[in-house]
């Protein structure tokens, strides 16, 4: 027989048990049981609180992403819980283990329009993993160990716990068990041998295998099987902007980043290859393009640990349902040792023309205006490749994940699948929080720090050293790309007034510098990334800045711009 | 184009508050009407069974499975043609099913 302690507590001691340190959270009128019972929790549970529950949700992503454990967030009803709405969307489609706690009214209050009431478990249901409403103290203990158990299972996800107050204030024995087992819900099995097998004979017949993986490599620890892989095949391999820092950058067969700003060499190989090998990753349209015209010659082996994903847009011929480690590890055993020298020796071909053509002017412009990829370039070898990336997304996201370069996997924190502004500070926050002893270092545009700006003050109060690095170009700069390419220059409402930052960071009391010329980059680099503190580097951009290679929406994904008007022709 | 045709899909699941709304949801996301519903207990005790009705792709309909089969507490989920054969039997089972309930 367990304690008698109320649900609230019940709660604490939950999440203790499941070795939670750490929750993002902001009071309110519904769950303010839990955080009274908190008080008495300080020791053993620290409390992050931000300014705004999206804040939150974003910051328990960062930490999640930057640890590999659950982010934990606590939040009232109503306004609390539709504030995190947007976090646990984002969540979902990037796979990211999340445990919100939403408070909710009294049992007899639900369905009345009560103050602060708003159907939880309806909105989050569509856009979560799991959700479940904790009506009485007895449930809270088996919901938290249930929430952990599915959150960072199988295809990690997020998941809505929403505790009624009846709940909360109520008495139950306390006792946790880890959830291990549910009935309805089953954990990856080993891959199936025959779809291996299948597998390893088409990667013996290639002629030009290639491989694409994404974010999956990471959340199930297969870093170290992916290199085994591809150096017994001798396949070269390209990454999703999730995948980013699962293999260094400096690796032989790493061949750079795929998709819409991919690297040339990743898309032009991706629609030459005879066979595809994707692991851990979703052919999301801005991987594929026209997925019609994707991979075209390519007999196609998808391993993913999420059935739904196999063969939901790209026809496979091999799907291997199950985790990548332990597929990539029997897959190595199976295939010959084998070299593609030749191609994988036109990757260097292809870098050679991006180099000159995109990167170095990008990057070492020599006179003008400061370009985003050169602050991202400059912040890489200053940090030596250490530093745990942050974005928010448009150009800052698209020129960070082009030239950060990582010499670790969980290196790369960014909202892919859904792309939501605003996700940069608040991440960065989290990722500090949870790998205090890295370098966060977090490229956000003048856009998207608006939408979270507020966080600054979560920022002041626990004293988190995140460096944010401000690509300040005055646009809303990837809609303004668009508008410039497809759109006959027409620049509707993308224009933005921006407030002094500097002003804004003497607010919080957070160190401030800001770069408006080439000569004053490098020293402002050294001196953010030496500070101890909390930083805000301002750099003032080139404002008509583009990011290229691109590949237009809907396209095939050879159809590559180099510029505004000028296509990649191969052969070149 | 693939033909459309009427499919059921028949659904397994433990007894859960807002697992209709999220199954439902499946369909409504990728403009599927449902064009029948029904819940009954099934003939294992705990275990509820849904069948929807819709007209959609056989490819569409096997996504629907994978993704209603995603949801923690379904069990499992099925999919067929609605030809006379599987229409009979489903009438026969629902007609037990109520008059089980009923009982």
């Amino acid at each position: 027989m367990g304690q008698r302690l109320t649900g609230a507590e019940i709660l604490l001691e939950s999440l203790i048990a499941e070795g939670v340190d750490t929750v993002f959270g902001y009071p309110g009128g519904s769950i303010i049981t839990v955080y009274d019972k908190m008080y008495h929790y300080s020791d053993r549970l620290r409390h992050v609180l931000v300014r705004h529950e999206q804040g939150a949700i974003h910051a328990a992503q960062g930490y999640a992403r930057a640890t590999g454990r659950p982010g934990v967030v606590i939040v009232t009803s109503g306004p609390g819980a539709t504030n995190v709405i947007t976090g646990v969307a984002d969540a979902m489609v990037d796979s990211t283990p999340v445990i919100v706690i939403t408070g909710q009214v009294g049992n007899a209050m639900l369905g009345t329009d009560a103050f602060q009431e708003t159907d939880v478990v309806g909105m989050t249901g569509p856009i979560d993993k799991w959700t479940f409403q904790i009506r009485q103290a007895e449930d809270v203990a088996t919901a938290v160990a249930k929430a952990f158990h599915i959150a960072s299972t199988g295809r990690p996800g997020p998941v809505v716990l929403d505790f009624t107050r009846d709940a909360q204030v109520g008495l139950a024995d306390f006792e946790y068990h880890p959830c291990t087992h549910i009935r309805s819900y089953s954990l990856p099995a080993p891959a199936d041998e025959a779809a291996i097998e299948a597998a390893a004979q088409l990667i013996d017949e290639a002629e030009r295998p290639f491989v694409v993986y994404g974010q999956g490599v990471v959340l199930s620890h297969a870093e170290e099987q992916l290199k085994a892989f591809l150096k017994k095949g001798g396949i070269p391999a390209a990454s999703t902007m999730l995948g980013l820092s699962a293999l260094p950058s400096d690796f032989p067969y790493y061949v750079g980043m795929t998709g819409m700003h991919g690297n040339i060499a990743s898309n032009m190989m991706t629609q030459q290859c005879d066979v595809l090998i994707a692991i851990g990753m979703r052919f999301s349209d801005r991987v594929t393009g026209n997925p019609s015209t994707y991979a075209p010659r390519a007999k196609v082996i998808h391993i993913d640990v999420d059935r739904t994903e196999i063969g939901k847009i790209i026809p496979v011929d091999v799907g291997i349902l199950g985790d990548a480690a332990e597929v990539l590890e029997r897959l190595t055993k199976r295939i010959r040792f084998s070299f593609h020298d030749e191609w994988a020796a036109l990757a260097r071909r292809y870098d050679r023309v991006e180099t000159e053509r995109v990167t170095t002017p990008e990057t070492a412009p020599g006179e003008g205006p400061v370009n985003m990829g050169e602050v991202v370039a400059k912040v890489a070898e200053l940090s030596e490749r250490r530093a745990v990336i942050v974005t928010d997304v448009g150009q800052n996201q698209l020129m960070g994940a082009r030239y950060s370069r990582f010499c670790q996997s969980r290196s790369f924190i960014s909202s892919g699948g859904l792309g939501t502004m605003g996700f940069g500070l608040p991440a960065a926050i989290g990722a500090k929080i949870g790998v205090p002893e890295r370098e966060v270092c977090a490229f956000v545009g003048d856009g998207g720090i608006q939408m979270t700006l507020q966080e600054f003050g979560t920022i002041m109060q626990e004293g988190t050293p995140v460096k944010v690095v401000l690509l300040n170009n005055n646009w809303l700069g990837n809609v303004r790309q668009w508008q410039e390419l497809f759109y006959g220059k027409r620049y509707s409402q993308t224009k933005m007034l921006n407030p002094d930052y500097s002003l804004i960071a003497q607010a919080y009391g957070i160190r401030y510098r800001c770069v408006e010329s080439r000569a004053d980059l490098e020293p402002a680099l050294r001196e953010m990334l030496a500070a101890k503190e909390p930083f805000l580097l301002d750099v003032h951009v080139r404002e008509e800045g583009m990011v290229y290679p691109m590949v237009p929406g809907g396209r095939r994904m050879d159809e590559i711009l180099l510029n505004k008007d000028e296509w990649y022709r191969d052969g070149e | 184009m693939e033909n459309s045709n009427m499919y059921i899909i028949s659904v397994y699941s433990e007894n859960q508050v807002g697992l209709l709304s999220s199954i439902s949801n499946i369909f409504t996301r990728r403009g599927i009407n449902i064009e029948s519903l029904t819940v009954f207990p099934s003939e294992f005790p705990g275990i509820h069974h849904f069948t929807f009705r819709a007209i959609t792709t056989e490819k569409v309909a096997n996504q629907l499975v994978g993704f209603i089969e995603k949801e923690v507490e379904v069990v499992r989920a099925f999919c067929f043609l609605d030809n006379a054969t599987s229409s009979a039997e489903h009438a026969v089972l629902e007609e037990m099913l109520m008059r089980n309930k009923n009982q």
